[in-house]
């Protein structure tokens, strides 16, 4: 869901770039706090293999595809959705200066839709479904799917106020094609934790462990 | 349990791994907003398969006159593409992403982390 340029007029891209910039050192500042010896090198593995994996577009029908965004993964492995903005920050950037994937004037959209969307929602019905089922692999799976369902719709209101798409059918084919492609992303997300947990179980123990 | 080494090092193998098969696995159909695009734009059925070229180039046009926003970038690999190159440039591509974004964020963590 990469936003190409042309999709935003520039003063609307401008406003989301303000928002996105506030999450930015908001992030920044998670960082400093959280970011120990022991997680850095944890921040890098996910950073390069959400761009990786973000390359691997998997085909659903209705001719379209999908790949996966990792937003609720960061966040739930680093235990907060301020990581999730941190990385996706990275990788959008990356993406689109380097390789023309998603627009640099619209990118602060993209951030918001795919970090700051992403991460919060994914943290946070992690850590309310947590509870629910005691075993991090379904509360995981949900979050992953609800993070990029939300995302889309964000970005489908984002279209109907920029003009492009009506909100009625934006809403209604954003929704559809990403409700397909949000079970790659749950699915892809609890094996994830699932990796990283049985290699580390002392990295998860922190986040597994909610209420904080 | 892995140590600290260990688990990086088989992090960026598996990262590396996905980044050298995904030119060869990943579909070319359109993605979620692509296909909402087209399909808005006449170019494609909602949940139909097959895309009209030549309705897909006047819709990316079209959306331009719309928004205004006729900023463009030409970045040195689009499309995750290194000129001439088949699919082994475009795994290479991914490649040296993979690399520059494990990069960046050790370095900017390392930074950040200190200053605290």
């Amino acid at each position: 869901m990469h936003i190409p340029d042309a999709f935003i007029p520039l003063p609307q891209a401008a406003v989301y770039w303000i928002i996105a910039l506030i999450f930015i050192a908001l992030s920044l500042r998670w960082a400093r706090k959280e970011l120990s010896e022991e997680k850095i090198p944890l921040v890098a593995i996910l950073a390069a293999g959400i761009f990786a994996i973000q390359a691997v577009n998997i085909p659903i029908p209705w001719g379209t595809s999908g790949h996966m965004m990792g937003a609720a993964l960061a966040a739930i492995v680093l235990g907060s959705p301020f990581a999730a903005v941190f990385i996706l920050t990275l990788v959008l950037i990356v993406q689109g200066v380097l390789f023309g994937d998603g627009g640099l004037t619209v990118m602060g959209a993209n951030i918001i839709n795919m970090g700051v969307i992403g991460g919060f929602v994914g943290y946070y019905s992690y850590r309310g479904f947590y509870p629910v089922f005691k075993s991090p692999y379904a509360p995981a799976f949900i979050a992953g799917w609800l993070s990029l369902f939300i995302a889309a719709l964000a970005c489908a209101v984002e279209m109907a106020i920029a003009g492009t798409f009506p909100l009625g059918l934006g809403l209604f084919s954003m929704g559809l094609y990403h409700a397909v492609i949000g079970i790659i992303e749950g699915g892809i997300t609890a094996s994830a934790i699932y990796l990283i947990a049985t290699a580390r179980p002392d990295i998860m123990a922190d986040t597994e462990g909610v209420p904080a | 349990m892995m140590d600290k080494k260990t688990l990086l090092f088989a992090g960026i193998a598996i990262a590396l791994i996905i980044a050298a098969m995904a030119p060869f696995i990943a579909s070319s159909n359109p993605d979620g907003l692509e296909s909402a695009f087209f399909g808005i734009f006449g170019a494609k059925d909602l949940q139909g398969s097959s895309l009209d070229e030549e309705m897909a180039g006047s819709a990316e046009e079209e959306v331009t006159g719309i928004t205004g926003n006729e900023y463009s970038f030409d970045s040195p690999f689009p499309d995750y593409s290194i000129g001439g190159m088949s699919k082994f440039g475009e795994a290479a591509a991914v490649i040296i992403g993979t690399l520059l974004v494990l990069g960046i964020a050790l370095g900017l963590s390392r930074i950040v982390a200190r200053r605290g």
